[in-house]
């Protein structure tokens, strides 16, 4: 509680639901169709926080569809979106979790947050984890530590594709805001209400069910624990 | 906390000193530093950086480590590679997980029960290294130093030099294995038998076109990285057509435009057919016929353009697609559509790896394949499918080597392969257990793995474990895998993050890149680079290699080589971790370069008049000129070394250097050496004699790599492993009904050398009578997190041990039950062939 | 399937709270409507029984939820402090604080209540009626918000409807007053007027009994609704109409804890209620019926508990 950005966001957690004047917003852009779903990202993360085995901060589902010889497998990878209304912070009962004013990153204090889980339930994209040895709930937060000195975040530094495009949305020349200008982009969830700031161009829209109807073979799977899309 | 940090304000402009984009994204412009730099995301400190490079794959990516409290922490690519530009897989960055692997091998250990028991007693390096070189020194003495065999897999670079050309130069022994034979070996035998060099390199940075046979680049592939994200680049940014000959889909023929699922082996048909296209609608006019003019198609050394089509007219006549399209399962309609495409798209690019040619007929089909890209028009262009370009580093080097003798055993029985340029190394223990080309003492192994890498697990065992098959055993090994389990002796070398070397891969952009490998800690334990010992070894056999470290070799290397030494020798290496020359433009068309007089007008240097190739014959070890005249170029042992030119017309051109081969320094399509082994000097079709013998019931399996393991070398990498760790075998649905498998069955996989229980995973991803298994998984032995068992010598260190949440799911090895059958020209063991049949339990 | 990060520490917590927060409620309510207990002394009784239950369950229920939490299991005993430190719109922190605040009220409630001589009117009549008046509102506060808890998240369909914090709310009610009657059925009536406790009982018995008819109809409420809606809420109620929790909840909790329950008490209710005849059920069945609606609600949360979990958001 010596943070007075933790305690701004306390007070003040209606006022950030509906901030927008922030001086930056980091944003990103994945393209799925540079995506060939290689997993170094997902391993880049994962060193990057020595995330516990069988957590992960971000991940890559894959999705395997048609009939053979038509056959099709696509990717998505997946991190925490940084909503701009975030329902793992409105649910957060000691204000650990909270939204940065200053570039809308989702963020958690570890210290203050109990453990309590309610905001793995509130994240309609599984998104959160409990840390095993902080107790703590942890997810993807764009790798502040690294931004905020001026260092792309690991996934998207070592993304081979160039799938993944972070920066500020405020800065109109940036590469995620020409991105956004120019492409179609759809954001996951978005009956969820959450606002996403990671965007994608050309994301898979199937899900299991869609299979049964059609009787084209769908086949979702990551290579997480949790085997199955969440 | 971190999050309370005030934002730094960067400045966009200063902080893109990137070079990782050259693509039209403007993304170079953006405010992050790609890479170079990391911090705790605990403490917020910067992490030490340390330049060097990964081992995790052959690629040998330039890499940056990261340091934190002593521990290596993380791996990123090093952005001023100009392979890799900054961008790292993730077996790369799942290397961290080597150096604190909790089953690692800390000091020299010696076993004490029966062999392969697994009991150990940790013993000093000197005890260690007097056993071994006592040992040594005995065979030397008695004047039989090839009973020291030496078996390695992934050695290159300045361990390769220290090791084989100097250390095993010195002592004498010429009884070296390799694993290349389970490799690629077969497509560098081709490559060599046409072009000369083994590796190639795929331009995608300039291709319209890419034509993929049997590779998974963007999964796999010995330039895995470099070529990968340019490739993806191609087909996105470019939008450049890509289409893919597997018979599964994999991720790169599923990121293809076009996935043609080929019967297994098929892709001989294929190819030859695809040439019938070309030639049959003289769709090799253009750059094609211009490319002729290099290339030998008959057997006259100096043919006319009208001849040599009409030789390939003729040789592809009887392969049209209708044929073709029975053998490979692809329709003569798409054959037809894609060999137009591919000739009419120039510079189209054709690539192809272990997927076209680890089989029976694996030589053809890469002989096949080059054809298809020389009659386009597609050899060592911009865009096309270019000899490799790397570095060339000088390193100190042993004056004085006695002549090496060496048992008769690293190229399979004779006549098993016709020209084994890469040798048979999975027939090794079998010709030892043979025993008619005589035994090693003493079987050394390195980065290499023969139990598990091999067809043939069990023979494998049995040899290996077998005292009176092979008397001593010396396995080096930073890891507990099955081949250390069977060894007497181990020594412990340290993972490549803590090791020293320089480094030479093939770059993408035909412009050399020199780097270095160094430790970003120290070597952990007791654990020694194997460089180092083989000094240690040498020096107590009483032999003076004349450096004494492995990084002694690589700062010896750096200031012999004069590009290095220009810019700052070792202390700039050990900076930058990456040099090449910024001036340098990619090197293509090497071949067509003119040759001055005095380069071939020398008084050692003559012409062959069969072949049109000025050669050395004092280099070709020739007493005369005459002794060398009379017995040729293409009969002379070994005088590939001594070529010096291609004589075509009226001018000399350095040509298609041979490697290996006596091949002249023409692009071969007709190939002598093919016709002086009894095989047709053209690309053929040769069918696969298991596959023609097929019953109903049978499938044939294949097997591939994924993006997040190497072979049987990475699943100790819990991060790896944790993302794959089980190896269910893809079968299609249709093969599943019949079999009455369904999903996550249990199912038995049964060969003529032995069976496997395998999870099935059914889907449409695979071609029906296809059944596909991966390598990675199935281990007994390499620690917890591979195979769930400890290493005898392992340690509770690691946290995560109790979180592993695959345990006794460690997939199951496909190796048990692929017999170490050769390609009967190359002798490239036929991964890709083994028939089986499957059946529910 | 999704994973369980709520698990029974969670499920305990919210049939325990619903229920000692229903007992709390019905034992204020039965209090300050017989006149402040000075009506009869079986009301009397009733109160007391409620009053002295209310807290035991709640504080157990608390104590199972700290278990819960991931600061308490790496050790960190103290951590949970944090929800007292700030207030915010969290339903969690609206929440603890309620309970905070339920707590001690019931516990002060609870004290009044002390003693073989508490009776109507004593010394302690004063504090009994104010805290019989916070009693009210906390207790259907504290009942509601465990629903309203669940039910506050799109990400878990199955609980995001705002029936279920009505849910939550009649089955606290309903297993309080089992929980009250089962008391008495065990330790028996301090009062000796006979047609008193034949009185009261009654009352509780077709208390519940409303309540628990209330209960079927949000059940079905609950259900249809969740089935007549599309996308990822009907996908989820799936998990109740032909998935992996279909037998729990209907066997479990609606025939087990409902229907059954429903049918004994009709039997012994209605004479009474049409023919004024005498109310006499069984000790035997009494108790029966309490274990019931007991069991039931458990199996409520624990279905819903769970349901909510294994069910997410469809597609991408
Ligand atoms: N991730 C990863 N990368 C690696 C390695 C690794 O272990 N893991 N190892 C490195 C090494 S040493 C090598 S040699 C390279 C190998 O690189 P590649 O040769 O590209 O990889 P493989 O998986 O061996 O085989 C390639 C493809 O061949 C397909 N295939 C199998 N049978 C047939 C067939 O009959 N016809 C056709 N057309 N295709 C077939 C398989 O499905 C597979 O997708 O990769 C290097 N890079
Ligand atoms: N079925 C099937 N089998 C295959 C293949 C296939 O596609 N299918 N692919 C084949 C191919 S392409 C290849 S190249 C071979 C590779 O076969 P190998 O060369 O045997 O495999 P590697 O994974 O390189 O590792 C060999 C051993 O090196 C040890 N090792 C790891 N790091 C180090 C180190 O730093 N120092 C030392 N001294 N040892 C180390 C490990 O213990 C490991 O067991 O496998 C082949 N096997
Ligand atoms: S687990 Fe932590 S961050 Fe999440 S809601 Fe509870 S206190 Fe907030
Ligand atoms: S994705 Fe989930 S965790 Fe991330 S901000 Fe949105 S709701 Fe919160
Ligand atoms: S931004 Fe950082 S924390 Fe988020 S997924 Fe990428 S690497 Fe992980
Ligand atoms: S690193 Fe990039 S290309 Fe690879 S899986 Fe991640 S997002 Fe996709
Ligand atoms: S491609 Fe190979 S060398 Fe390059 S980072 Fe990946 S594992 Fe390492
Ligand atoms: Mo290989």
């Amino acid at each position: 509680m010596k943070d007075p950005a933790t305690q701004v966001s306390r007070r003040g957690l209606m006022k950030n639901l509906i901030a927008s004047d922030r001086p930056k917003r980091y944003a990103m852009v994945i393209d799925t169709r540079r995506c060939i779903g290689c997993q170094a990202c997902t391993v880049a993360c994962k060193s990057e926080f020595s995330v516990p085995l069988g957590e992960s901060r971000s991940w890559v589902e894959s999705i395997e569809k048609g009939n053979f010889p038509d056959v099709g497998r696509n990717f998505l990878p997946r991190l925490c979106n940084q909503c701009e209304k975030p329902s793992c912070v409105s649910v957060c009962p000691t204000g650990a979790t909270y939204k940065r004013d200053e570039d809308g990153v989702v963020a958690i204090d570890e210290e203050i947050c109990i453990g309590c889980k309610y905001c793995m339930h509130a994240c309609p994209y599984g998104m959160r984890y409990l840390h095993p040895n902080t107790g703590s709930v942890d997810k993807c937060d764009f790798c502040l530590h690294r931004v905020e000195q001026g260092v792309a975040p690991a996934c998207v530094n070592t993304c081979q594709g160039y799938a993944r495009i972070f920066g500020d949305i405020n800065d109109p020349s940036s590469a995620v805001s020409k991105m956004l200008e120019t492409n179609a982009v759809s954001v996951l969830r978005p009956a969820m209400g959450t606002e996403p700031m990671v965007f994608y161009i050309a994301a898979d829209s199937s899900d299991e069910r869609y299979a049964e109807r059609t009787g084209v073979y769908v086949r979702v799977e990551t290579n997480r624990r949790q085997q199955k899309r969440v | 906390m971190l999050n309370r940090r005030k934002f730094v304000k960067l400045s966009a402009a200063t902080a893109a000193a990137s070079v990782a984009m050259n693509g039209t994204l403007s993304q170079a412009r953006e405010l992050p530093v790609f890479g170079g730099k990391d911090y705790s995301p605990a403490t917020g400190r910067e992490r030490k950086a340390v330049p060097s490079a990964c081992l995790n794959c052959v690629t040998r990516c330039p890499n940056i480590v990261y340091v934190e409290d002593g521990r290596i922490v993380k791996i990123e690519g090093q952005p001023n590679s100009i392979r890799s530009e900054g961008k790292m897989c993730a077996k790369g960055q799942g290397g961290v997980n080597h150096s604190n692997d909790p089953d690692r091998i800390l000091y020299p250990m010696k076993r004490v029960g029966k062999r392969g028991e697994g009991q150990w007693k940790r013993i000093s390096w000197d005890e260690a290294l007097d056993e071994v070189a006592g040992r040594l020194k005995v065979l030397k003495d008695a004047g039989t130093p090839e009973k020291f065999m030496f078996h390695y897999g992934r050695m290159k670079s300045s361990i390769s030099k220290m090791v084989k050309t100097n250390f095993l130069g010195a002592y004498g022994t010429k009884t070296i294995g390799n694993h290349t034979s389970i490799c690629e070996g077969g497509k560098w035998t081709a490559q060599e038998l046409t072009w000369g060099k083994h590796y190639d390199s795929w331009d995608f940075d300039n291709t319209r076109y890419v034509l993929n046979f049997g590779a998974n680049p963007l999964e796999a592939g010995t330039n895995h990285i470099p070529t990968a994200h340019r490739l993806i680049r191609a087909l996105t940014t470019r939008e450049v057509k890509m289409v893919t000959v597997d018979v599964r889909l994999s991720n790169t023929a599923a990121k293809s435009q076009e996935w043609l699922p080929v019967r297994p082996g098929g892709d001989l048909a294929l190819a030859l057919a695809m040439c019938n296209v070309v030639m049959s609608e003289d769709l090799h006019k253009g750059h094609g016929e211009e490319f002729l003019k290099f290339c030998k198609v008959t057997d006259t050394a100096e043919d006319t353009l009208e001849n040599k089509v009409k030789a390939l007219k003729d040789n592809f006549e009887q392969y049209t697609p209708e044929w073709a399209e029975q053998h490979c399962d692809i329709s003569a309609h798409a054959i037809r559509r894609v060999a137009r495409e591919f000739a009419t798209n120039h510079p189209a690019c054709l690539v192809s790896y272990r997927g076209a040619v680890a089989h029976y007929n694996g030589n053809d089909t890469e002989r096949a394949l080059q054809t298809l890209a020389a009659i386009t028009g597609n050899i060592d262009n911009p865009g096309g499918r270019c000899l490799a370009v790397g570095p060339k580093w000088k390193y100190p080097k042993v004056k004085k080597m006695p002549k090496g003798r060496k048992l008769k055993i690293v190229d399979g029985p004779k006549g098993a392969a016709a020209i084994p340029s890469h040798h048979m190394s999975h027939n090794v223990l079998k010709m030892i257990k043979d025993g008619s080309a005589g035994r090693p003492d003493i079987y050394m192994s390195y980065m290499y793995t023969a139990v598990y890498a091999n067809g043939d697990v069990q023979e494998n065992i049995d040899v290996l474990k077998d005292e009176s098959l092979i008397p001593y055993s010396v396995n080096i090994n930073p890891f507990y895998d099955e081949s250390a389990a069977l060894a007497d002796l181990i020594l412990p070398e340290p993972p490549y993050t803590e090791r020293w070397d320089w480094e030479d891969m093939v770059s993408p952009v035909q412009i050399p890149e020199y780097y270095i490998r160094q430790p970003a800690i120290p070597p952990m334990g007791e654990t020694r680079d194997f460089g180092t010992v083989a000094c240690q070894l040498a020096e107590r056999i009483g032999i003076d290699l004349g450096f004494k470290t492995k990084e002694e070799f690589v700062r010896l290397s750096c200031e012999k080589t004069p590009a290095i030494k220009a810019v700052g020798g070792f202390e700039y290496m050990k900076k930058h971790g990456v040099y090449h020359d910024p001036k340098a433009k990619p090197k293509y068309y090497s071949y067509r370069k003119e040759l001055k007089p005095k380069d071939y007008e020398k008084a050692t240097v003559i012409l062959d008049e069969a072949t049109g190739t000025y050669w050395d014959w004092k280099k070709a070890k020739h007493k005369s000129a005459e002794a060398a005249q009379k017995k040729g170029y293409t009969h002379s042992k070994g005088a590939y070394k001594a070529y010096v030119g291609q004589r075509i017309g009226n001018k000399v051109y350095k040509g298609f250097k041979p490697d290996k081969l006596n091949k002249s320094g023409y692009f071969e399509i007709y190939s002598g050496l093919m016709k002086d082994k009894g095989f047709n000097p053209m690309p053929t079709w040769y069918s696969i004699p298991e596959h023609d013998k097929m019953g109903d019931n049978d499938m044939i399996m294949t097997t591939y790599k994924v993006a997040t393991q190497i072979h049987s070398r990475s699943q100790n990498c819990k991060y790896l492993t944790e993302l794959y760790h089980d190896n269910p075998a893809w079968i299609n649905p249709l093969d599943a009904e019949r079999r009455g498998i369904i999903e996550g069955d249990e199912v038995k996989v049964k060969s003529e050398v032995g069976e496997i229980t395998i999870k099935a995973r059914i889907t449409p991803a695979v071609k029906p009578g296809v059944i596909a298994i991966s390598h990675h998984c199935g281990h007994w032995e390499y620690g917890r997190y591979a195979s769930g068992n400890k290493a005898p010598m392992g340690h509770e260190d690691d946290p995560d041990l109790k979180r592993m949440w695959w345990k006794g799911n460690h997939g199951a090895h496909p190796n048990w039950i692929i017999p170490n059958a050769p390609d009967p020209i190359n002798g490239q063991l036929r991964f890709m062939d083994t028939v089986v049949q499957v059946m529910k339990i | 399937m999704l994973e369980i990060h709520w698990g029974l520490p969670v499920i305990i917590y919210l049939f325990l709270g619903g229920l000692g927060a229903g007992a709390g409620v019905v034992s204020a309510s039965v209090f300050l409507r017989s006149h402040a207990g000075d009506a009869s002394e079986g009301a009397f009784d009733i109160a007391r029984w409620g009053a002295l239950i209310a807290p035991i369950p709640v504080i157990v229920g608390v104590g199972a939820l700290v278990f819960e939490l991931g600061s308490f299991a790496v050790g960190d005993m103290f951590r949970w402090i944090n929800l007292f430190l700030t207030i915010n719109l969290s339903p969690m922190s609206i929440g603890s604080w309620l309970l905070a605040l339920f707590v001690i009220v019931s516990l002060v409630y609870a004290y009044t209540f002390l003693g073989s001589n508490s009776r109507p009117g004593d010394e302690h009549h004063g504090l009994r009626k104010k805290m019989a008046w916070l009693m009210v509102p906390l207790g259907v506060g504290v009942a509601l918000y465990t629903g309203i808890l669940l039910g506050a998240m799109p990400s878990r369909p199955f609980w995001n409807s705002p029936i279920l914090a009505m849910l939550f709310l009649i089955s606290a009610l309903s297993t309080g007053v089992a929980s009250i009657l089962l008391m008495r059925c065990i330790f028996g009536g301090s009062s000796s007027d006979a047609k008193g406790v034949e009185d009261s009982k009654y009352l509780l018995s077709s208390t519940d009994m409303l309540l628990i008819s209330f209960e079927v109809l949000v059940v079905f409420l609950f259900i249809m609704y969740a089935h007549l809606t599309v996308g990822g809420v009907e996908h989820a109620i799936d998990v109740v109409l032909g998935g992996s929790l279909t037998s729990l909840f209907w066997l479990g909790f609606v025939v087990i804890g409902l229907i059954i329950p429903i049918l004994i008490e009709l039997k012994y209710v209605l004479p009474r209620l049409l023919k004024q005849e005498h109310y006499a059920m069984p000790h035997a069945m009494e108790l029966a019926v309490c274990m019931l609606v007991i069991v039931g609600g458990f199996m409520l949360r624990y279905v819903v508990v769970i349901a909510g979990q294994v069910t997410g958001p469809i597609g991408i």
